[in-house]
């Protein structure tokens, strides 16, 4: 039995389908982080992807390497993946509030604030839409959802505020990366001297 | 007089830079995991980069163009300090050396932002930050790996007793020493290294390594005087190899 998959290219190669792999023991994987990039002075934090780290510090180190190395960024979060609280999806041009359920007993955890971050579209970012003081997820959605709702939301995570590592203090850090035009394909301007390199060799 | 003073000052932050952001390109695709790997390499490219404003700015001193210093001299003419230019060995050791040579490489553009040469504290302001986030990768890495595993600790130890003796020679007092000091240019290397002392004290303190007594260390010096290892030629051999296939290609 070769593999069959929903892209043509693997399933082209014939790959053999393996007998089950060994799991890897625990302590071999590094956990993931999530990301969450500030690109302007006063702008919302907007989700940019994963890091692994061995911890929220490095996770930091490695997300400033892969999400801000080229575009301008002024702060960025880091929170742990498991730590990321995310509601089920609902349909395009919808709001995930409209279809939550109300709390019927108020949670009697103590009260914290809470992130929580809105898809406003399927395939854009999440962005943060604001932080609400609540005595569980759950709390949180249901303050949420008088205070952010602002449709359409398809989707929502929420994080506990002290769960966010904030890098936010230290500015010049971020101060040359756009200079750094050269970590650029399209800083690579050659089209001419190839051209002029052509017509020497034709001119001779 | 202090012309001499100021370029001997430059060559050895540019050559520093130049040489030590070669070697860690070495890295690049080997790196121990794909997110380091990119890290490691944006930062040997950032040291790049600062040696090239320095090289330039001893152009605009009247010294030759940054690509035919960098390219075009041999290892007794640079002023690189021996730390940098050692292979890179085990990752262990790339990042001890980074620790170290980072964590003084910060304490000086601090304190060149605030020289009274108008020209390097402009670049010093301008490429502090980036050094600080250096030290901030740096010292989170040993702090991780200097307390985390019996092997992991066992490395880093033996890699900073072996990069020791050459960090202290990045401390190497030049001619001009007093004669900075004097002008307000640079603040001389004795100051640096007494707050580099403790600033590396305090990061390894957080951790299982040990540090030994400063005093009993004897530093390795000669790389300011262009006195190197059997190492820096082949690296110089290696990096010029396709600019001096032409040297006056247009890139």
């Amino acid at each position: 039995m070769s593999i069959e998959s929903l892209d043509p290219r693997v399933t082209r190669l014939h790959i053999e389908a393996e007998a089950e792999q060994e799991q890897k023991p625990q302590l071999d994987q590094l956990e993931t982080y999530e990301v969450f990039h500030q690109q302007k002075e006063g702008k919302a934090f907007t989700y940019a992807g994963p890091v692994h780290g061995a911890n929220e510090e490095i996770a930091f180190l490695f997300g400033k390497e892969q999400y801000s190395r080229r575009a301008a960024c002024t702060g960025m979060w880091i929170v742990k993946t498991q730590r990321v609280f995310v509601t089920p999806y609902v349909d395009d041009n919808t709001s995930f509030y409209d279809t939550l359920k109300e709390l019927t007993v108020t949670p009697e955890d103590a009260e914290q604030t809470y992130e929580l971050f809105h898809l406003k579209k399927r395939g854009k970012a999440h962005v943060h839409a604001g932080t609400v003081t609540a005595r569980s997820y759950e709390h949180a959605l249901q303050i949420a959802k008088e205070t952010l709702n602002t449709p359409p939301v398809v989707n929502v995570w929420v994080v506990a505020s002290q769960d966010v590592l904030r890098e936010e203090q230290e500015k010049d850090i971020w101060l040359t990366t756009p200079e750094k035009k050269y970590r650029e394909a399209t800083a690579y301007r050659v089209q001419d001297k190839i051209d002029r390199f052509k017509a020497e060799r034709q001119a001779q | 007089m202090q012309d001499l003073a100021i370029k001997d000052l430059l060559y050895k932050l540019a050559d520093d830079q130049l040489i030590l952001g070669h070697r860690n390109s070495e890295w690049t695709g080997m790196g121990p995991m794909l997110e380091e790997d990119i890290a490691f390499s944006s930062m040997a490219q950032d040291k790049l980069g600062h040696s090239l404003a320095f090289y330039t700015l001893l152009h605009e001193l009247g010294e030759g163009e940054p690509d035919t210093v960098a390219f075009m001299r041999n290892a007794d003419q640079f002023h690189n300090c021996q730390l940098t230019e050692l292979p890179i060995g085990e990752y262990d050791f790339s990042l001890i050396r980074h620790f170290l040579f980072d964590n003084a490489e910060s304490l000086r553009f601090e304190s060149l932002s605030q020289s009274s040469h108008e020209g390097i504290a402009r670049i010093a302001t301008k490429l502090k930050g980036e050094v600080k986030y250096h030290v901030l990768h740096g010292n989170t890495m040993v702090k991780q790996l200097g307390s985390a595993t019996e092997e992991s600790i066992t490395r880093m130890q033996e890699a900073l007793d072996y990069a020791l003796p050459f960090a202290l020679g990045i401390f190497e007092p030049s001619k001009y020493e007093q004669e900075l000091i004097d002008a307000g240019i640079y603040v001389g290397e004795a100051a640096i290294q007494k707050e580099w002392e403790n600033r590396i004290s305090a990061v390894l303190a957080k951790t299982s390594l040990k540090l030994p007594d400063f005093s009993t260390i004897t530093p390795v010096y000669g790389g300011r005087y262009g006195q190197h290892t059997e190492h820096l030629q082949p690296l110089l051999d290696e990096m010029a190899e396709v600019f001096k296939l032409d040297p006056t290609a247009e890139w």
